[in-house]
């Protein structure tokens, strides 16, 4: 035990060593994530002057701008980076033959790491985002209630895993086809449009609100600024934290399987 | 004996050049294509669904707006198969000392670093910009389109797109500077990203502030709002006035971003061998 | 008017230092140490049009930091130089025309098209006239053996056809002057040879002129009979590969061979000793001395077979450095300067 913390503590160190390397580019870089909401608040104040009614489905304009800085926050959680090509790479370049010969398990060694990774980038990006959050406080409709908040504390945590585990299982798909780019790049799209990062889900449409509703896509980024804005309440937000926790766990059994899979296969080649 | 070489020449076959290299990457060059057509669409699903609520953002009717839309279209796509592989490719020159081999060459750095390579696949999007812009421009209501508009777009977008170019290259050229600088190409994206959208947008105590920065200091919100408004919108004195400006705009910013460039140049240090 | 002049040039940059360790990185953000290297110390040096010369020295001496001088890609911080009239960093398009550069291990072709391809844009760029262009390129890819090769991508082909490609494109224009920058880094021996035979054989054809820098002493004795010396930023010597033994060495290598297996042991007394394998013995002796020393032994001892030899080339080179450096009392070579890249937090 004593071990495996020492390890964790290594690999913390080492990983904020390394991004301490990119001194300018890295305090710079945080900051200027924000910039693109500057320009949707004048979007959307545009927008909302000629819409009339105040409200475009159930969001003010506030309501919105929050949403968005929401979603940066909950996508902190649930993006990762590089795991899937990552996969992809270790596979091309046959790296992947030690987790088949070692005692290690690959799935549980890269959701580690990718522990450590955010811990590392919470660590650093917090100031950056307190500061960003505390000048756009006006945008917020004020502090959830207690069990609201620690519901979306829940769904971060959760966002976090369903993030993992899918793009895990992406990932795995680099045991069947060697080029997983195209691939990948379709399920950034996706991700992208159907997680609510680009605008409130709610605003769909049917049939689309519903198809959106049955894919894993919202629980990235949309369900968790939902629940802290109050827009899904009661009953309907303990469902969405099963539903969610629901796509937690089919994507931890789907990556581990595919694993499995991926491992046999491979070792059919004798690489 | 001084024969200079033939720029045009010179250029032609690094088009040729890119796309034979491209077609060998057949499949890369597919999924290229697609990923930014994509992208493109993504973003008029996006406007489509707000146009459902509101009839105008900051006095653009859906068609109009569509109109500005395929504008940046057209500005990126020429920007990204024409320079931006150029851009991203300079640091890596520097890195790897290539950058050596361009400076012994009898032709001009700034074009050779510039043009070397076209990225065929980007090219998509024009094409789906001509057609957006085919379909959106019969359904403005009240536009009767001019010889003069016709001339002219096609006119603003190049010079929209050498103002994106010029810059493009003063940040590259940074990297001269300070090595591999991701952070800066970021800078590019971000800063961009305020010329996506009409100038109109930006209003108030610190909209207008962003909106003269951006127009006079850093001329991007020039680059996509002068061609989409004369094409879709009437002719308006103040409009003429800052068109006239975007003239004196990419002037200045490509002799500017020469000048950078040049400097850039001059206290190159090379990798160590 | 020599083909290259170069009066004092000199070149430093400011390096600054990375420091290791969590603390050092975040204290980096704010100040960092910094010293600077001088890479070319003043170096005076006229070569004649259609000399072919050799720039020896360890790493880090300067060599390729000249050559980027001369070739324009860098500019000096004192000095000056001319080439074939011209001043090298004003990158002038009529003074590019004229020379080409060829760096070991550093690839100016297009990586994924076929050598012709990079060699087509080779004449645009240059202006080359079509029918020169064709006859030049042939002769070139005849004599360095690659015309099979023109048709493949560079990246599938051999180092050492690589760096054939690399000359080839860099003759394609008939330069005057031509830089080598450590050519057969890298290569095995075959291909050495073969780049050293083609060098050769250009050359005598051509009369160009040719600075060729390395650290290897086959290039060198192959090719060149001036051979300059750099180390540490200096000229060191300049002149043939002979004349560096009788102006450095102060030793020469005695062999000695005794007879009736009768070994003296104070053998010590004329001089160090390298290797006792009876019956023989290697001695080095004091160049002053060798006269005094052979009468000695010779009337001593009963001597089977004797030599004496000047010491390796290499070994007089290296003792050449280890000295100078010391009278500088700068760091050895290599250690604490880690690069001459300009900072950039991003690498290491």
């Amino acid at each position: 035990m004593l071990v495996r913390v020492q390890t964790w503590w290594t690999i913390l160190r080492i990983c904020l060593e390394e991004r301490l390397v990119y001194r300018g580019d890295f305090a710079l870089g945080t900051l200027m994530r924000f910039l693109p909401i500057v320009t949707q608040i004048f979007l959307w104040t545009a927008v909302f002057a000629a819409a009339g009614s105040g409200r475009i489905g159930s969001y003010t304009r506030d309501e919105i701008v929050a949403y968005y800085l929401l979603t940066m926050l909950a996508r902190a959680f649930s993006s990762m980076p590089g795991l899937a090509s990552g996969i992809g790479r270790q596979v091309r370049d046959g790296e992947i033959k030690k987790f088949l010969i070692q005692p290690i398990n690959l799935v549980g060694f890269l959701l580690l790491a990718r522990i450590a990774h955010k811990l590392v980038y919470y660590a650093v990006a917090a100031a950056p985002f307190a500061l960003v959050y505390y000048v756009c406080r006006d945008y917020f409709p004020g502090w959830p209630e207690g069990e609201v908040f620690a519901a979306f504390l829940l769904s971060l945590v959760l966002a976090f895993l369903v993030g993992f585990f899918l793009e895990c299982s992406m990932g795995m798909i680099s045991f069947w086809f060697l080029e997983v780019s195209s691939l990948l790049f379709v399920y950034m799209l996706f991700t992208f449009f159907f997680s609510g990062h680009m605008f409130p889900l709610e605003i769909l449409p049917e049939p689309w609100l519903t198809i959106v509703n049955f894919m894993p896509f919202k629980y990235l980024a949309y369900f968790p600024a939902a629940v802290f804005l109050g827009k899904v309440q009661g009953l309907e937000m303990v469902h969405g934290l099963m539903i969610q926790s629901g796509w937690v766990v089919f994507f931890m059994i789907t990556s581990r399987w595919l694993m499995h899979r991926g491992f046999h296969r491979y070792s059919g080649f004798g690489g | 004996m001084s024969k200079h070489p033939s720029y045009f020449g010179v250029f032609l076959t690094f088009a040729r050049n890119s796309l034979i290299r491209d077609m060998t990457f057949r499949a890369n060059f597919i999924i290229e294509a697609i990923s930014s057509m994509s992208w493109m669409i993504m973003n008029l699903g996006f406007y489509t669904l707000v146009y459902r609520f509101t009839p105008n953002i900051a006095d653009w009717d859906k068609y109009e707006f569509f109109v500005f839309i395929s504008t940046t279209m057209f500005v990126n796509s020429l920007v990204q198969t024409f320079f931006m592989p150029n851009a991203q490719e300079l640091s890596e020159l520097v890195r790897t000392g290539g950058l050596d081999f361009a400076l012994v060459k009898p032709i001009d750095t700034q074009f050779l670093v510039s043009l070397r390579r076209v990225n065929w696949s980007s090219l998509g999007n024009f094409f789906v910009a001509l057609l957006l812009l085919a379909y959106c421009v019969p359904r403005i209501e009240g536009l009767e389109l001019t010889v003069w508009q016709m001339l002219l777009y096609p006119l603003y977008v190049f010079l929209g797109v050498l103002i994106l170019y010029s810059v493009m290259i003063t940040l590259a050229a940074t990297s001269i500077w300070l090595g591999r600088n991701q952070s800066l190409y970021d800078f590019w994206f971000y800063i961009t990203n305020f010329s996506r959208y009409p100038m109109e947008i930006y209003e108030g105590s610190w909209g207008t502030p962003l909106r003269q920065l951006f127009t006079f200091v850093i001329p991007i919100l020039v680059v996509i709002n002068v061609p989409a408004r004369f094409m879709a919108k009437p002719l308006s004195v103040d409009y003429a006035l800052l068109a006239a400006f975007a003239v004196l705009a990419t002037i200045l910013c490509l002799v500017g971003s020469r000048w950078v460039f040049k400097r850039a140049l001059w206290s190159y240090r090379s990798a160590s061998s | 008017m020599s083909a290259i002049e170069i009066h004092g040039l000199e070149k430093s940059y400011r390096v600054y230092q990375k420091k290791e360790g969590l603390r050092a990185s975040l204290t980096g953000l704010f100040q960092r140490d910094y010293h600077d290297v001088h890479a070319v110390r003043g170096i005076d040096l006229d070569v004649e049009q259609g000399e072919f010369v050799a720039f020896l020295g360890p790493n880090g001496a300067g060599k390729t930091t000249t050559l980027k001088l001369l070739s324009g890609v860098i500019s000096p911080s004192g000095g000056e130089a001319h080439v074939l009239g011209h001043v090298p960093w004003k990158r002038e398009n009529e003074y590019r025309r004229r020379f080409a550069l060829v760096m070991g291990q550093k690839n100016q072709l297009w990586w994924d098209l076929p050598a012709q391809e990079s060699f087509q844009l080779h004449q645009k760029i240059y202006r080359i006239d079509p029918d020169d262009f064709r006859r030049t390129r042939d002769e070139l890819v005849d004599l360095l053996e690659v015309r099979h090769l023109l048709g493949q991508p560079v990246r599938e082909l051999s180092l050492g056809e690589r760096m054939k490609m690399e000359l080839t494109a860099a003759l394609l224009h008939s330069p005057d002057v031509l830089f080598l920058d450590e050519p057969t880094i890298g290569l095995d021996v075959v291909a050495q040879h073969n780049v050293q035979k083609f060098l050769k054989h250009y050359q005598t054809e051509r009369k160009i002129t040719i600075l060729l820098t390395s650290h290897y002493m086959k290039d060198v004795a192959a090719l060149c009979r001036r051979v300059v010396i750099i180390a540490h930023g200096e000229i060191m010597y300049d002149g043939s590969l002979a004349g560096i033994i009788d102006s450095f060495s102060g030793h020469k290598i005695l062999s000695l061979q005794f007879a009736d297996g009768r070994m003296p042991s104070d053998l010590a007394r004329y001089g160090d000793v390298l290797e006792i394998v009876e019956p023989k013995a290697r001695l080095r002796v004091d160049r002053g001395s060798i006269a005094d020393v052979l009468s000695s032994v010779l009337a001593s001892y009963t001597i089977e077979d004797i030599s004496v030899e000047d010491p390796p080339l290499e070994e007089v080179i290296a003792e050449m450095f280890a000295r100078s450096a010391e009278k500088k009392q700068v760091e050895p070579v290599g250690a604490g300067v880690t690069s001459l890249e300009s900072d950039d937090p991003a690498r290491s």
